[in-house]
């Protein structure tokens, strides 16, 4: 029962969160807002009891990509002034639900005819660090060797993109 | 139960939609797509917990590591952009039309 109040609780967190990232003007405010639905996330994952992907949600995505996301914010020192104008974004916000809705309407209820679980955190290992990697390292090495080439890839990528120097 | 987090899953990525086609300043389109990944996120965490089934942990991480990848090389236009036209309207982006 407390499950299921903290889901609605949680959820309802989230959904408030992403709208005020579509509805407010400055983006630090929409970070800010965003902010609050990837911790509402972790607290949803954590209820499914994916243990390390909640703290993993919390350290990368909370952490470490908000955190460059507003340095970034800062650093560029936006004002009001360097906003883009958009005086057609409830038309275009309109326009959106218009396209939007019956596609998730029809997912929506696709997920109705999934089997009624009772979802209940496991206390055994399910989810954990040890499960998962070795999961992670057996049956899903390879993807995980592409993935570090991936990264390894983007880091010299912003490298070579931020760091270059005006040639006069 | 499962229904409800699939539900709240497809919700958080039709917002994410919306702010990518409604917004023009270059961070909200951004913090948009991250929302959609995370979305799907939610959805894997949510089938992997359905199917008792730890696979969908590991695909989530995938798409975790894929996301700071790609925050990292958008992060760097963005700086990109703004040193050259000193603006955040992803309009600038039209720069490239034909």
């Amino acid at each position: 029962m407390l499950t299921t109040y903290l889901f609605f609780g949680l959820a309802l967190l989230a959904v408030l969160g992403a709208l005020g990232l579509i509805i407010f003007k400055h983006p630090m405010n929409g970070a800010m807002s965003f902010v609050v639905t990837l911790i509402s996330l972790a607290g949803l994952y954590a209820l499914l009891s994916a243990k390390l992907i909640f703290a993993i949600q919390l350290i990368v995505y909370a952490g470490a990509i908000m955190s460059l996301i507003v340095f970034i914010i800062m650093f560029l020192n936006i004002q009001e002034k360097d906003l883009p104008l958009d005086p057609n974004r409830w038309f275009y916000v309109a326009g959106g639900i218009v396209v939007v809705a019956p596609i998730a309407g029809l997912l929506i209820n696709i997920s109705r005819t999934l089997p009624a679980t009772e979802v209940t955190v496991f206390d055994d290992g399910f989810g954990s660090v040890k499960e998962v990697g070795q999961l992670l390292f057996t049956q899903w090495l390879l993807p995980f060797e592409i993935v570090s080439i991936l990264l390894l890839v983007a880091l010299v990528g912003a490298v070579v993109l931020a760091g270059k120097r005006e040639v006069n | 139960m499962i229904t409800h987090y699939m539900s709240l899953s497809v919700i958080l990525f039709c917002l994410g939609i919306l702010g990518v086609v409604s917004r023009r300043n270059v961070f909200i389109v951004f913090m948009s797509i991250e929302l959609m990944l995370n979305a799907a996120n939610l959805g894997f965490v949510a089938m992997s917990r359905l199917h008792v089934n730890m696979d969908g942990h590991v695909l989530a991480l995938m798409v975790m590591a894929v996301a700071a990848a790609e925050a990292a090389l958008a992060l760097a236009v963005i700086i990109l952009l703004h040193k050259h036209k000193g603006n955040l309207d992803t309009n600038i982006f039209s720069l490239l039309k034909g």
